[in-house]
């Protein structure tokens, strides 16, 4: 493949393919920091642009959207609070800390760099072992599925702050509303009340803007005075100096193969993968005190194991045709319209084509890069539009963006009603981040374990005969277990200091 | 007098619009969201249609539930030529008897098929099965799974026929679509996927005999299901473009012929047979017999394996 790479980079430089990754890089910016719009909608609205398009540029402009709008997530999150996409959902822990104390240039800087970083590492493992990393993910069946996604939901334990019975409790809202919709393994409709839109189930759009930024917006309404605004800052953005970095570096690699292993492996998605790295980075961190109140860790975390998936994601797409995520389900629709058919057959026959992808990938992180630090001193301005004028903006974008998905007027309904029960939950001091965990994982767990349990004829006690699925469940114990343990000395410490 | 004047009025400005047809832009509805196969395979013909009939076609995804939150949506649009759907057999033939909804045969009219992809039985190249009776063989022995999307879609259908006419047990492990029911085959958890042909070439699964009266062009060595002495399965996946029944008799001729002359062009065929799609167009009195014949079978074929309502 490597005979490939010079004419790769020459065909790759040319006026219209560079404007293409430069144009996507801006769009796919904004489309991320806008919440309502993710990478799914951004890579829908751009395709009919690809289509007057050749095929070069049109891979560009779709490419730099998929890679740019997982970045611009992060931005949102860190000045106004709001997730721009589910991808960057555990971004706010950190990130809005940060910019409350009037750290949002050097928040920027931290998750720019990460996405970076992430991007292009889970891009080097996509050139180097595809082939190979498709190969062994075919090894998660159903149970190995089902058994790693008990495993991503021990990680609600990290992110409900110390309220852990309610985190749980959140959970199990979560998980429950992912059973609306039809069922994959009769094609019954549960939970729809006769209703036709809401047999179609309901997305996690709709749920993240509710939760997140409706719920924000009524708790800052409510509470304007006591609410701590970001401190306006000269802006712009501010790369971290190394040594702020060398202690973290081996946190930021961990986040980026966490991405890309999990993007490579069916089932779970990048939401998922993003709490799994967080979780991660919590637990192992010297101070986990100091997570969740603007420690960069948790914030690069985040943010280098969302773009990580992107690489991985595009790992089954490219060797097997058969797309990871709902942004490799675009893409890979778009490849097709293109005359581009990813699967076994594509590396043998157009190892140019493949070697030009890569190409346009890596030059997509790297205009992400650039021009999200040029772009920094821009978006921070935002800060500077007064939050009652700011907010209801926000509002009004996500609805439409939520209702532009698919067209279903259930997703506005969703917003507002969840959005008011967010805006409860909030005042009770419970976390948003488990429902969205449960949501997104409801499904394929529901659906692995009835996978599995017809595979084995019901009966479960043949799930820890896979091996794969054997050590995952010993790591979820534990986990669990040191959870109780901590507890326990909590407990004592707690009847120490009382008595 | 006046009101003759009013009629012919009538008549002068209602002839020439209705030979201008189209005069403003089409929507056409595809009830899959943006990128998914069937928006992929209207995508194709779109910029063909565009010409022929000199008016942007503009394309709405309305997903959700096997198409039926679109079609439905679609039955109750304006019947004036400017509102049509790209659907597939399933969300047309199979949904209406899966589950309640507000929609039937009789609420569209077909317009013409652009594509047919026939079905093949196929299992992972890893299995050491290489023929039909190699598969039966092993369902004899001992437990068959079978993958593909839930039940009552057309690759569920298409299995049990197979596994019912050959007098065997498949088991039937539902997956979110065919291609992650691919990703099991080729995993070594399940054993059989019933799918298109092109998907089943492009995933690198071991096609056995494909559910067809012929071979394929994309396929030439794969025998049908009758060579291989099996019993004559027909099942193909279908597209076709249908209009709101009611629709007025010139408008879909004119919709017709646009699309013959559509899928007729060089580009277009090189396009589809590249993305391992089968082109095939059918007009429209043909297609009409066609579609209320599929919807009578699957009635019936549904009720069989009892999933109908």
């Amino acid at each position: 493949m490597l005979e490939f790479v010079p004419g790769a980079f020459s065909s790759a430089f040319t006026f219209s393919i560079l404007l293409c990754l430069a144009i996507g890089t801006v769009a796919g910016i904004i489309i991320g920091a806008l919440p309502g719009l993710g990478t799914v909608l951004g890579l829908v609205m751009a395709l009919p642009f690809t289509y007057v398009l050749e095929p070069g540029p049109a891979i560009a402009l779709l490419l730099a959207i998929y890679v740019s709008s997982i970045y611009g997530g992060s931005i949102s999150a860190i000045l106004i609070n709001v997730p721009g996409t589910p991808q960057s959902a555990a971004s706010v822990f950190d990130g809005y800390p940060m910019a409350q104390r009037g750290d949002g240039a050097l928040a920027l800087g931290w998750a720019t760099i990460a996405s970076f970083v992430g991007g292009v590492f889970s891009l080097v493992i996509l050139v180097m072992l595809a082939p190979q990393l498709a190969r062994f993910a075919l090894n998660f069946g159903p149970i190995e599925t089902f058994a790693l996604i008990v495993f991503a939901l021990t990680t609600i334990a990290w992110v409900s702050s110390g309220e852990m019975l309610k985190g749980l409790l959140a959970a199990c809202i979560g998980l429950f509303l992912a059973t609306v919709g039809p069922d994959a393994m009769t094609g019954q409709v549960r939970f729809h009340f006769d209703n036709l839109f809401l047999s179609a189930g309901l997305t996690v759009i709709p749920l993240l803007i509710g939760f997140f930024a409706v719920s924000e917006i009524l708790y800052q309404a409510a509470y304007l005075k006591d609410v701590k605004l970001p401190a306006v800052t000269s802006g712009g953005f501010k790369v971290p100096p190394w040594s702020a970095w060398k202690p973290r570096i081996v946190t930021l690699l961990r986040s980026c193969g966490i991405g890309s292993f999990i993007g490579v492996l069916p089932g779970t998605g990048a939401t998922a993968a993003v709490f799994v790295s967080y979780a991660d980075a919590k637990r192992r961190a010297p101070n986990p005190e100091d997570f969740g109140k603007g420690e960069p860790s948790g914030l690069i975390a985040s943010e280098s194991a969302n773009n990580a998936v992107s690489g991985g994601a595009m790992v089954p797409m490219m060797a097997l045709g058969i797309p990871g995520d709902g942004g490799t389900v675009v893409l890979l629709g778009a490849l097709t319209i293109h005359n581009v058919i990813p699967g076994v057959r594509l590396f043998s026959t157009q190892p140019d084509l493949v070697t030009l992808i890569f190409v346009l990938l890596l030059l997509a992180n790297i205009f992400m890069l650039m021009i999200g630090a040029f772009g920094a001193n821009v978006f921070s301005r935002m800060l500077k539009i007064p939050t009652t004028l700011l907010m209801p903006l926000v509002f009004m974008m996500s609805v439409v963006g939520a209702y532009a998905i698919r067209s279903n007027p259930v997703d506005i309904i969703v917003i507002a009603v969840f959005g008011l029960i967010g805006f409860l939950l909030r005042m009770n001091k419970f976390p948003p981040a488990p429902i969205i965990i449960g949501f997104v994982l409801g499904v394929p767990l529901e659906m692995s374990f009835r996978q599995g349990l017809i595979l084995t004829d019901m009966n479960v006690l043949l799930f820890f005969e896979s091996p794969i699925a054997l050590v995952l469940f010993i790591i979820t114990a534990l986990i669990v277990l040191g959870q109780f343990g901590a507890f326990k000395a909590l407990s004592r410490a707690v009847g120490r200091g009382k008595g | 007098m006046k009101r003759t004047i009013v009629a012919l009025a009538a008549v002068a400005f209602a002839t020439p619009a209705l030979a201008q047809y189209p005069e403003q832009s089409i929507e056409v509805l595809v009830p899959f969201n943006a990128g998914s196969g069937p928006d992929a395979s209207f995508r194709m013909l779109q910029p063909e249609l565009e010409e022929i009939l000199g008016q942007p076609m503009v394309v709405r995804n309305v997903g959700g539930a096997g198409g039926t939150v679109g079609a439905a949506q679609f039955a109750a649009q304006d019947a004036d030529g400017y509102y049509l759907a790209f659907m597939p057999v399933g969300t047309t033939t199979t949904q209406p008897h899966l589950r309640d909804v507000t929609y039937d045969d009789t609420s569209f009219e077909p317009i013409c098929m652009t594509i047919q992809d026939p079905m093949a039985v196929s299992v992972s190249p890893d299995s050491g099965i290489s023929s039909m009776d190699e598969l039966i063989a092993r369902a004899g022995e001992g437990t068959v799974t079978s993958g593909g999307p839930p039940p009552g879609s057309l690759p569920h259908i298409a299995q049990a026929a197979v596994a019912a006419a050959y007098d065997v047990d498949f088991r039937y492990v539902p997956h979110e679509g065919g291609s992650a029911a691919a990703r099991s085959i080729l995993g070594g958890q399940v054993d059989v996927l019933v799918d298109p042909v092109g998907s089943i070439i492009n995933y690198g699964l071991q096609p056995l005999a494909v559910l067809n009266d012929s071979r394929l062009d994309a396929a030439p060595d794969l025998p049908t299901i009758d060579e291989a002495g099996g019993p004559p399965l027909r099942y193909s996946i279908w597209f076709g473009l249908f209009a709101p029944a009611g629709t007025p008799e010139e408008i879909l001729t004119a919709l017709d012929e646009a699309c013959q002359a559509g899928t007729a062009t060089e580009r277009y065929q090189a396009t589809v047979e590249n993305s391992g799609r089968t082109p095939r167009f059918m007009a429209r009195d043909e297609f009409s017999d066609f579609f209320r014949q599929q919807y009578q079978d699957n009635a019936e074929l549904l009720s069989a394996v009892g999933l109908a309502q």
